[in-house]
């Protein structure tokens, strides 16, 4: 069935967080507190933070987008209206498409603070098109929602779905060359971060903004992000029960 | 007697059980439901009665058995017919009174925008909540979101109406009122199927079905099941109790 109604739910979305004034104003302003701690803790003559700097982009583009849609997914299952979503005419596909469309918007806001923030205010250095540094991260933005929805299909309450955190995001900043180079890890722990997604978002935003690579040359890591997300965002769409098939 | 021919029944369930993991919810249960009425699924907790509903509106899959609304097998193409009222309030919080009803009128299909404005107002003046449409639902008392829900599960004017368990926590003058607008949905020819466990509701239902674990132990309507236990000064609680006992004489 067609995903006839996946703008509808959008739009619903839209208007709840509009609505809502004090969560629209914490995503606003939650990364611009947060890229300024990070900004203040690092010593600024040794460069680190250009280094740095496209890796924590991309974290946390995964970090807001994963919590955003995660415990928004969850509150619909929890106050009962995925319930009656289900026995509706709308398909799971119209629901995942419709909750990927809905936060999209906030997200990718978010990512453009951050970026903005980041290059203009702490004035962190890059070499890469901004544009191409934007593509890639609404990429990766993606991802994350969908892994937020996937998440949240394992959690029962807004507390099980915080504990997700330290689980799915906290070792992919350990083992995904945020901090330290994947090389320097050892084979097994360079094993894993080859099925981590947050691995080829920090190498791909690195390789455009300190290298000046083109979305073309960092296919590869591209590649990788859009069949995980749209490998996630099948899966999810199965995972969310239904009695009657479509 | 219920006239069985098909055209006449929204609802026929056959022979159908249900279990979660091992626990079994119904139990071969059958049940025909006409056209155009409020039918009662009467029982304690743990009867049947929500997985019956669940059932029905296609969130669940039965083990066994067979399901026809108004007289076509039920598929994902029949969720357009079907209004729902979970036990839940479930509304979006965030929104307005009449952004919800509005976003379910979205998804069931009202499309043209000045006749989905129309049918909003028609269900918030129905469920007397107009005045409130611009109110967000935190705002509301638990009766008022309880009319909000009704108002989103009937805003697409669905021929069967699900109802579970719609006046639990309301007060005896809104209970009424909730009878009072399942009785103009009736007299519109929307069959309404309401859960409940108060002998209260039973009263302004036209037929009724006991359950108990899983099963249906009587069936008909108000008078027939008063007038079933032999005194004339019968209430339906009295008479919900002798079948209660009759089930278990039979199993024992």
């Amino acid at each position: 069935m067609l995903p006839r109604y996946a703008l509808t739910i959008a739009g619903r979305i839209f208007n709840q967080i509009v609505r809502d004034r004090r969560t629209f104003a914490l995503i606003m302003i939650v990364p611009i507190v947060v890229m300024t701690l990070i900004w203040l803790s690092f010593p600024k003559e040794l460069g680190m933070l250009d280094y740095i700097a496209p890796a924590l982009l991309a974290t946390l583009a995964i970090f807001f987008g994963f919590l955003l849609t995660g415990i928004s997914f969850l509150r619909e299952r929890s106050q009962g209206t995925l319930e009656r979503l289900m026995a509706s005419p709308v398909s799971r596909l119209d629901i995942v498409l419709g909750y990927l469309f809905g936060f999209f918007t906030f997200a990718l806001a978010q990512t453009a603070i951050i970026v903005f923030y980041t290059i203009y205010v702490l004035d962190v250095h890059y070499t890469g098109d901004l544009w191409q540094i934007f593509v890639f991260q609404v990429v990766v933005l993606t991802g994350a929602i969908n892994l937020g929805i996937f998440i949240s299909t394992f959690a029962r309450n807004e507390f099980q779905m915080v504990q997700f955190i330290p689980l799915i995001i906290l070792p992919q900043v350990f083992l995904c060359g945020v901090l330290w180079p994947v090389e320097q890890m050892s084979s097994a722990l360079q094993w894993v971060a080859k099925f981590l997604p947050l691995t080829y978002a920090v190498d791909g935003l690195r390789e455009i903004m300190l290298h000046g690579k083109s979305l073309i040359e960092v296919g590869f890591d591209l590649g990788i992000l859009v069949a995980f997300t749209v490998g996630i965002s099948i899966i999810t769409a199965f995972t969310l029960r239904r009695g009657a098939g479509n | 007697m219920v006239d069985k021919s098909s055209d006449k029944l929204a609802v026929e369930v056959e022979k159908v059980s249900f279990n979660y993991s091992k626990l079994k919810a119904l139990d071969n249960l059958s049940l025909q439901m006409p056209r155009g009425i409020s039918f009662g699924l009467l029982g304690p907790n743990g009867a049947g009665k929500t997985t019956l509903i669940r059932i029905l509106v296609g969130l669940l899959l039965p083990k066994e058995g067979k399901i026809r609304l108004l007289g076509q097998s039920l598929s994902r193409q029949m969720a357009h017919l079907i209004g729902y009222m979970p036990q839940q309030h479930s509304l979006y919080n965030e929104l307005s009174v009449a952004q919800n009803v509005d976003f379910f009128a979205k998804i069931y299909r009202l499309r043209n925008r000045s006749e989905r404005a129309g049918r909003v107002e028609e269900v918030l003046r129905l469920v007397g909540l107009w005045g409130r449409r611009n109110d967000g639902i935190m705002k509301l008392s638990g009766g008022m979101k309880q009319r909000v829900s009704l108002a989103c599960a009937i805003v697409h004017n669905p021929p069967i109406l699900f109802l579970d368990e719609p006046t639990v926590g309301l007060d005896p003058e809104l209970r009424a009122n909730f009878w009072q607008y399942f009785a103009v949905l009736n007299s519109q020819g929307v069959t309404i199927i309401v859960s409940s466990h108060t002998m209260d509701d039973a009263t302004h239902c036209d037929r009724l079905a006991f359950l108990r674990n899983g099963k249906v132990i009587a069936e008909g309507t108000p008078n027939q099941l008063r007038q079933a236990i032999g005194k004339t000064d019968a209430t339906l609680e009295d008479a919900f109790l002798h079948f209660v006992r009759r089930e278990e004489k039979n199993v024992a």
